[in-house]
């Protein structure tokens, strides 16, 4: 039996704010396990991991876990279910860009065959851990989708992210109700791979029944890990990485540094229980969706295969495209726009948000400070606003714009109704383009004048040596003729 | 819950400002008469005309500014500002000066660097020193319906008008005793022996002003820093009551209270961060105690209020909260773009 201590937090954040929630709507049909729908969609970019390469051919028969895409992260991405391999086109992405990207189409079949990895046993080594979240596919479900294992070293702490902070979201929350044992396990595993001395769970205290279930299934595993659960007061954004982290541990994480670097670990529930299932052998297949909003009929949690289109999702929720006047994947404030609605879900597709947004008019700033007021980070948004606005990037940067979360507290508080988040989200890709470009620039100087110097270099010993070479030639010339002098024959 | 009770909308904190406005507002027409009714009229008429004058020739849509509220508040707290016994004309040219020099030749809306009715007031006071001085009705004798239109047309005998109690001690005050000035009819029918009537419209603006504070239109860093620091120095100079004006008389004879919850709140033109509004409100507090006590005006806020507008960009750069994630609060302005 595991150790647990369950604690309220001792600290409070800076800002953040109170919204309305709307989760109870989707908590209160139990989770639905979708029926395979006909086609299934694997962009090989956009999947998580960063750039793919299809390792499928048109008209191959894959099952549920054949590896299809091969990532430049090396995460592998495998086949949620079986069918055929029908065409490899460029399609729409489910992502914040709406970039095109090649897309696996699979059309599934009746067969319920699997091609699942050979199940591990204790002991591994870091390596084999590593090695296998690679071929599971393992990468954050909280929303990043960054690569798991790049995460993992030397750390001494592990936090576990369930506070699910924004409105609406319930997916994190109906997995902790339904699966705790996993989530449990893939902590302990990977704290006993990594040697992490603490595990620490952040949870808002508006989610009892998963407290309740993570408490049962910490107490009756079987590990001698030992747990503490803060409860957390429900405040956006509460769940942001450095915010958890200063309510859990009561540290703050460096401007510019990662938790990593502190020997933090902060993994989202899902990518533990996606992990404690690598190591029975299976890669992610599925995940749990949220289908909510106030245009959902029907909202709930289903456990839907990854690669299912928005589509069959929105009809799971007994909506069509119709009746929807926006569709948000993720939560309101963090969320993304869809542009094309036929694309399939991938790994990070926690939610699907239809509703009427209602925007608006945006009226002048007038520097009231509720953004401050909200910002967690204690930035002055209307002073970053006003930067950007006059296109003064170096001044938006002195402000603090690197340190946005982009969490949009500000957003929502703000009177004049500007959509202060954007702004930021726009202004910190651009800073990064310039920094980057710098990067590039400085690097080719660099190189230009190591280039220079090295030739300037060559140029001197050549001369050097050719000196050397005179020198000695009129030496020998003079010893020549010294000698002929001295031999008058 | 208190989220839901701030304002969500620019219209709407306009709005409960106005609200906030209206007990001051009725209590000074109690004790002055009807000329402040008059004087408000005008201004509202005059404030919509200039805003939508100044965003017809700027080309910009003119219903969804004129429904913000914001000159009309502009209009309003210029008009409450005012003497009592105001032309019309002083209130129109005031209002026109407020909205067309001080609101939209910088860009309208949230682009004001001092605030407009304190410019409006400020020029007045130097273009026409005798109405702005002279014309400030006795609340012992306030005139009736009909004195009041008279006026307010320009064309009113004299006898309604008297000096503000400020003025009584940097001019007929010298000399005298503490006991002395308070047989003067202004003090000595007064419940709290300041000024009879005139503190009834502080405590009036004071209970407005509370309200805003619930609301959470306005924060408590500008009334604690101005007030606090006005009465702080009015009472280390009140040793010797002869010659000083006591703490009370700052606080409830001028525009103080007024000021504190109404005029130092504009958020455009002040300082933006709690530290920030704090030091701006201490700034305001001793210019005012400055000006009102080794000044020539009957009142100091509207050249205090500007003189601290003028401070806010430096103010605004060194009072940044830290950064979370930093060691040391942001400074300076990082470069000139």
């Amino acid at each position: 039996m595991a150790d647990l201590n369950i604690q309220t937090t001792r600290f409070q954040l800076p800002g953040g704010i109170e919204p309305e929630m709307h989760k109870a709507c989707s908590t209160e049909t139990p989770l639905e396990q979708l029926d395979t729908p006909k086609h299934l969609y694997f962009p090989v970019h956009y999947s998580g991991g960063g750039r793919g390469e299809s390792l499928v051919h048109v008209g191959q028969r894959v099952s549920r876990g054949t590896p299809i895409i091969q990532t430049d992260s090396g995460v592998v991405h495998c086949a949620s279910r079986g069918g055929q391999i029908v065409c490899v086109e460029p399609r729409a992405v489910l992502h914040a860009s709406n970039d095109i990207s090649d897309t696996i189409v699979i059309e599934t079949d009746e067969r319920l065959d699997q091609d699942y990895l050979e199940p591990l046993s204790w002991p591994w080594t870091r390596e084999i851990l590593i090695q296998r979240a690679l071929d599971a596919g393992i990468i954050g479900l909280g929303g990043a989708g960054f690569p798991s294992h790049q995460k993992w070293g030397a750390q001494h702490t592990l936090v576990i992210n369930a506070a699910e902070c924004e409105p609406y979201l319930t997916a994190d929350d109906l997995l902790m109700r339904v699966d705790a044992h996993s989530i449990v396990r893939g902590a302990c595993l990977l704290a006993r791979t990594f040697e992490i001395q603490r595990i620490v769970i952040g949870i808002e205290d508006n989610k009892s029944h998963a407290l309740d279930a993570l408490t049962t299934a910490i107490q009756s595993a079987r590990s001698d890990c030992h747990f503490e659960i803060v409860v957390l007061p429900t405040r956006y954004p509460s769940g942001g990485e450095r915010q958890l982290i200063w309510l859990t541990l009561g540290e703050e994480i460096q401007s510019g540094q990662r938790p990593s670097q502190h020997g933090i670990l902060v993994h989202n529930p899902g990518t533990l229980a996606a992990l404690s299932r690598a190591v029975d052998g299976k890669p992610i297949t599925d995940r749990i969706v949220t289908l909510t909003g106030d245009q959902m009929r029907s909202p709930k949690n289903v456990l839907a295969p990854i690669g299912t289109p928005l589509t069959e999702l929105l009809a799971a929720g007994h909506t069509d495209l119709e009746h929807i006047s926006s569709l948000v994947i993720g939560g309101p404030f963090m969320g993304f726009e869809v542009m094309h609605h036929d694309v399939g879900m991938t790994k990070t597709t926690n939610c699907v948000l239809v509703r009427d947004p209602m925007p608006l008019p945006i009226e002048p700033c007038i520097r009231c400070g509720a953004c401050a007021e909200a910002c967690p980070v204690n930035l002055q948004p209307q002073l970053l606003l006003n930067a950007l606005e006059s296109q003064a990037l170096e001044r938006a940067s002195h402000e603090g714009l690197a340190d946005c979360i982009e969490c949009a507290a500000c957003n929502v508080v703000c009177p004049s109704h500007i959509p202060l988040a954007q702004w930021f989200r726009h202004g910190r890709a651009r800073l990064q383009a310039d920094t980057e470009a710098q990067q590039r620039a400085d690097a080719a100087r660099l190189r230009f004048t190591s280039r220079t110097e090295r030739l300037e270099r060559l140029a001197k010993e050549q001369e050097a040596r050719r000196t050397a070479r005179r020198a000695q030639s009129v030496d020998a010339l003079a010893r020549v003729r010294q000698a002929r002098e001295g031999n008058p024959s | 819950m208190m989220q839901r009770l701030r304002p969500q909308s620019t219209s709407a904190v306009m709005y409960t400002v106005l609200i906030a406005l209206c007990p001051g507002a009725v209590v000074s027409m109690w004790v002055y008469g009807m000329g402040v009714l008059f004087n408000m009229l005008i201004a509202t008429v005059s404030a919509w005309g200039f805003e939508a004058l100044c965003l017809r020739l700027r080309g910009r849509p003119i219903l969804p500014r004129l429904s913000d509220h914001s000159a009309l508040l502009t209009g309003w707290l210029l008009a409450l500002s005012l003497p009592q016994a105001a032309p019309w004309w002083l209130v129109v040219a005031g209002v026109g000066c407020a909205i067309v020099l001080g609101k939209h030749l910088y860009g309208g809306l949230g682009h004001n660097p001092v605030n407009p009715a304190m410019l409006a007031y400020a020029l007045l006071l130097v273009s026409a020193p005798v109405s702005m001085t002279t014309l400030w009705v006795d609340p012992l004798n306030p005139p009736e319906i009909t004195l009041a239109w008279s006026a307010f047309l320009g064309i009113a005998p004299d006898g309604y008008t008297s000096a503000t109690v400020l003025d009584l001690y940097r001019t007929e005050f010298i000399g005298l005793t503490q006991p002395e000035m308070q047989n003067h009819p202004l003090l000595a029918q007064s419940v709290f022996g300041v000024a009879a009537g005139t503190e009834w419209v502080a405590l009036a603006y004071f209970a407005g002003g509370l309200g805003l504070l619930a609301c959470r239109v306005i924060t408590w860093h500008i009334p604690v820093g101005f007030l606090g620091s006005l009465l702080l120095l009015s009472a280390l100079f009140a040793i010797d009551p002869d010659t000083a004006t006591p703490p009370l008389t700052h606080l409830l004879a001028g525009a103080s209270l007024f000021a504190a919850f109404f005029i130092l709140t504009d958020p455009v033109s002040g300082a933006t961060s709690p530290r920030g509004r704090l030091w701006f409100a201490i700034g305001v507090g001793c210019l005012t105690y400055l000006i009102r006590t080794f000044g020539q005006y009957p009142d100091a806020i509207a050249f205090a209020v500007l003189l601290m507008n003028f401070a806010v960009p430096m103010i605004d750069h060194y009072t940044r909260p830290r950064i979370v994630g930093r060691d040391a609060s942001v400074r300076g302005s990082g470069g000139l773009s």
